[in-house]
């Protein structure tokens, strides 16, 4: 159990926030127990599960990769309930646990066939909050090789967001997905 | 403040006891909305800390340079160096 006892499920009743749930359920990410907690703040929970979701499954990035970098960031992040949670729109797209790991470990190793820009932005995703100090300029500059400006906004952006809700889970004990 | 210092540098130290601290002062409702807000700055302060771009206002209100700006407000905020806690 959560340190915030999550809404029940018919409690929520606004038709936005139950169309936003219905379509995370749709994508396995993230699961009802992340909404049901913050549905108990209303205006909050409309426009986080908007971000969460545009975030991680739109934009112009691969949805395969993100997923990648979103489990590495709650593995690092401690947060074993999202870190749990897995995309149904990547697994369609053929992305495996093995995948998923290799990502997350072993993305530097040449083996392992990742391109330079998806090792650039799993760098990214890596160095973001384990030494900010390394995302200089020469990383940027790097980074341009690869990804438009819009494209690496758009990493930077779904890297900050999905790291502070996994971080907001864990100090609430979310231990694993209901 | 507790809350959004722990957050950030230890997490294991946010449990059962510190919740039940916190429902002394908040309701369930403003507890969720902070945790969110942490959690959200939390995210975005470092990432913007990586661009490089510093407020667009001086103290006084003037509107800046990110050059002046950055001559005002220093390479990084007070409250990341190290040497000069912000409290």
């Amino acid at each position: 159990m959560t340190y915030v006892t999550p809404l029940p499920r018919e409690a929520i009743t606004d038709p936005e926030l139950c169309d936003l749930i219905a379509q995370s359920e749709t994508l396995g990410v993230p699961d009802e127990l992340f909404p049901r907690i913050i549905a108990r703040a209303p205006e909050q929970a409309k426009p986080f599960m908007r971000a969460l979701l545009m975030s991680h499954a739109q934009g112009n990035v691969d949805h395969k990769l993100k997923e990648i970098m979103r489990i590495l960031l709650a593995r690092f992040a401690g947060d074993k309930y999202f870190a749990s949670l897995r995309s149904r729109k990547a697994r369609e797209m053929g992305l495996t646990e093995t995948r998923i790991d290799e990502g997350c470990f072993a993305y530097e190793d040449d083996d392992k066939g990742f391109s330079e820009a998806e090792k650039c932005a799993l760098r990214y995703a890596d160095l973001m909050f384990l030494d900010a100090d390394q995302v200089n300029k020469a990383f940027y500059d790097e980074m341009k090789k690869h990804w438009s400006e819009a494209q690496i906004m758009e990493l930077g952006a779904f890297i900050a967001f999905h790291y502070g809700m996994q971080m907001f889970m864990r100090s609430l004990g979310a231990k694993a997905a209901t | 403040m507790r809350f959004s210092e722990l957050m950030a540098t230890d997490p294991e130290a946010i449990d059962a006891a510190f919740f039940d601290e916190l429902r002394k002062y908040y309701s369930e409702e403003e507890i969720v909305e902070l945790g969110v807000f942490i959690g959200f700055n939390l995210g975005y302060h470092t990432f913007f800390g990586t661009l490089k771009f510093y407020p667009l206002f001086s103290p006084d209100g003037r509107l800046l340079t990110q050059a002046e700006s950055e001559k005002i407000y220093g390479p990084a905020p007070g409250s990341l160096k190290a040497s000069e806690p912000s409290r």
